[in-house]
């Protein structure tokens, strides 16, 4: 059995932290409805945006990836009859994920406040940058700042040039690991919302997310004045023997750790007399590796995202092919016997107002027809 | 306060012969749900944890300030010689869900004897032609791809700070374990570091499938790049549309430059932006850099220590960091309806 049958997601989630969040929801089970608009869509539609020819909204690799499963529903929330049929739909649905800036559901009455009071079961997951308190509440960020002022960056680096890093924009790291939690606290309060009554609001801070990732460093930083300044070390780390990146005869490089001194020994016996680097320009990287890993030496070749969509066993089921070819994301576990299907692609802008509207609120053809004249369902985007 | 979790019992199952790399999942996901409240036993292999002696190590005591992370709010019980036995005996008891680690095939068996609910925690995908090679954090990170997308083209690949090949999978085995426990009869689930760290890099998977090339690091080639300031370093992080916004904010007409008219060109010309940024950096502070670029929207973000973040003034407002037993720790990152989850200290207890 699925184990978020029978749940509802209203789904605001934008880019990746919300929409994600909402993607991971609906591969477990959840019925998932992506409310946009034509005067606010998400911004993945743009951001990846491929041609200029109409309907290129709808063709977005980045937002395909993170939104199949879920049906698509236009409603302005700049429109009255828009915000009232939210409320109408949050009645029935048990969760919803937002990522707006700060301010924004309050903006259009659809704050915790007024969604408790139109469903007292209801979990609110608002999903922010620095959270929905505090003095910074209203700061932007991208996934690449918080890697800065989280603290990540201090801690990541070569051990020559003195300049922190980040993991950029073509990864965005603090960005993807906040709905691997963000989904596991909504089930949680989902639970306790089924057996006491009681919904919940969730002010989920990526920020705090991403220093979260780092601690341990927290801890040792605050009790050890010698760790107040942290020293960049490479690929080098605190009690591990050795940990370098090789370059191999292919080109490629290889990743290895040796652990500690069974490790040592072990390597000195592959290698027999000649250094690290001149064994390593004498072999292919996954030649090396297999010989390392038979030697019971942690040892890999640095994959890159070629490799990922060429190797299926790799890939595993963080990947879902679709029959035309497409590529979608997938899940990061697996549970026995029930595979993901994407039984929807992500949905064009609109796609599924009106079946949407019908079954879930009970709207006529009439109905519709007015709220598409007062513009509130339009799915043409009114800027880019 | 009441907790989400109160009331259920979880059973986080340290194998004997575990990769460090999988323990640190395991116990991030089991500290998490006991944070929220569970009554998490961590079974210790005879020996203990070795997890116990692992960097950070706290000067007071020598403790590991990794393992007091890991393992708050969490009562430790360190098994016998006759494992197997011990372990039969506790899950004879009310045990809402179990985590386990690969290898284990001592846990494996009962807990599927007795059909627990479980998540185990593995290191590579199932798929994978030699699934038990030795693996290390590093290594996660280079097969997942994200060690491919940090630091300079020319040299070599660079590791995110921390333990960043295990956390991810420590997450996305919080959440599979919280879908064990919202409904009965939900089938057991795998988590292997590798996968979620290959789910985490998407982007590397989707670029490649779009483009038909790899993104990879690029460096000093990248729009986003953390330059020196005034009193340390600061990342320059902004939408692709914001170009416009940036060269108003750092106000030096040859940003205004027509070569910069488009991102593609920008991309290209990406030293020359640079050359007009950096000096423009250097000679204010982080805060300076942060306030001037935050007031015109543009997401710059200064780089900080964990030192600092102790005293950074968002974090002291929504009580990020708590005191815990003497240390200072970080909270769950969330507040629930208002409030946080203080973490308390792992109690260590008797063999039953």
């Amino acid at each position: 059995m699925k184990p978020l049958a029978g749940i509802r997601v209203l789904d605001f989630g934008l880019l990746t932290a919300g929409a994600n969040t909402s993607a991971m929801l609906g591969d477990l089970g959840a019925e998932v409805v992506k409310i946009e608009s034509g005067a606010y869509m998400d911004p993945f539609r743009a951001v990846g945006q491929r041609d200029t020819s109409p309907g290129w909204w709808n063709r977005s690799p980045p937002f395909h990836f993170t939104n199949r499963n879920k049906r698509g529903v236009a409603l302005n929330l700049k429109h009255a009859e828009g915000r009232r049929l939210i409320l109408e739909l949050a009645k029935g649905c048990d969760v919803v994920v937002e990522n707006f800036r700060r301010g924004v559901l309050e903006r259009f009455g659809l704050d915790y406040a007024a969604l408790k009071a139109a469903n007292p079961r209801i979990v609110l997951a608002s999903i922010s940058s620095q959270g929905d308190t505090g003095p910074n509440r209203l700061h932007a960020s991208y996934g690449s700042t918080l890697d800065a002022t989280g603290g990540m960056a201090a801690l990541t680096g070569y051990a020559d040039d003195g300049l922190p890093r980040i993991s950029g924009m073509d990864v965005n790291y603090p960005d993807q690991v906040v709905s691997l939690l963000a989904a596991g606290l909504v089930i949680a309060a989902v639970m306790n919302a089924r057996r006491t009554g009681r919904g919940a609001l969730l002010d989920i801070s990526q920020r705090e997310i991403a220093s979260f990732m780092i601690g341990e460093e927290i801890v040792a930083a605050a009790a050890d004045p010698a760790r107040r300044t942290p020293s960049r070390q490479g690929n080098a780390q605190d009690g591990v023997a050795l940990q370098r990146c090789l370059r191999c005869a292919d080109g490629r490089w290889l990743a290895i750790t040796l652990q500690d001194e069974k490790d040592e020994v072990a390597w000195a016996t592959v290698i027999d007399d000649v250094s690290i680097d001149q064994w390593a320009a004498s072999q292919d990287a996954e030649a090396a590796a297999r010989v390392l890993n038979d030697a019971g030496i942690a040892a890999a070749v640095v994959k890159n995202g070629m490799d990922l969509i060429r190797d299926r066993a790799l890939a595993g089921d963080t990947l879902a092919w679709l029959p035309d070819g497409g590529l979608v994301k997938g899940m990061p576990y697996r549970f026995a016997g029930m595979p993901l299907v994407i039984e929807r692609r992500a949905p064009d802008l609109g796609e599924h107002t009106g079946e949407t509207l019908r079954e879930l609120l009970g709207l006529d053809d009439q109905a519709l027809a007015r709220l598409a004249e007062l513009g509130v369902t339009s799915a043409e985007p009114e800027r880019i | 306060m009441t907790r989400p979790l109160d009331g259920t019992t979880i059973l986080e199952i340290d194998g004997p012969n575990t990769p460090l790399c999988i323990r640190l999942a395991t116990s991030m996901a089991a500290k998490i749900a006991a944070d929220l409240g569970a009554r998490v036993l961590k079974l210790e292999p005879p020996g203990g944890d070795e997890v116990r002696a692992a960097p950070p190590l706290l000067p007071a005591d020598g403790s590991s300030a990794l393992f007091q992370f890991l393992n708050t709010s969490k009562r430790a019980i360190a098994l016998p010689a006759d494992r197997r036995s011990a372990l039969d005996a506790l899950l004879g008891g009310r045990i809402d869900a179990a985590l386990y680690e690969e290898g284990d095939s001592d846990a494996a068996a009962l807990l599927a004897a007795r059909n627990i609910a479980r998540v185990e925690i593995a290191g590579w995908p199932e798929s994978m032609p030699r699934p038990h090679a030795p693996l290390s954090g590093f290594t996660v990170l280079a097969l997942g791809g994200l060690l491919d997308m940090v630091g300079d083209a020319e040299r070599e690949p660079l590791r995110l700070g921390g333990h960043q090949g295990s956390y991810p999978g420590g997450l996305a085995a919080f959440t599979a374990l919280m879908a064990q426990l919202a409904a009965k009869g939900v089938p057991p689930a795998r988590v292997s570091l590798v996968e979620a760290l290959l789910w985490v890099n998407w982007k590397a998977a989707s670029g490649a499938h779009a483009d038909g090339k790899a993104p990879t690091r690029d460096g000093a080639r990248s729009e986003f790049q953390v330059v020196p300031c005034a009193d340390g370093h600061v990342a320059l992080v902004y939408g692709v549309t914001q170009f416009d916004a940036v060269a108003a904010l750092v106000g030096d007409a040859r940003l205004n430059d027509p070569r910069f008219a488009t991102r593609p060109e920008r991309r290209r010309l990406i030293g020359d932006i640079y050359a007009v940024m950096r000096p423009w950096c250097a000679t204010r502070t982080r805060a300076e850099i942060y306030a001037a670029a935050q007031g015109r929207g543009i997401p710059f973000g200064t780089v900080v220590t964990p030192f600092e973040l102790l005293g950074d003034p968002q974090m002291i407002d929504r009580g990020f960091i708590v005191d815990m037993a003497g240390l200072k720790m970080p909270r769950l990152p969330v507040l629930w309806n208002g409030s946080g989850f203080a973490p308390s200290p792992l109690l260590e207890e008797r063999a039953p």
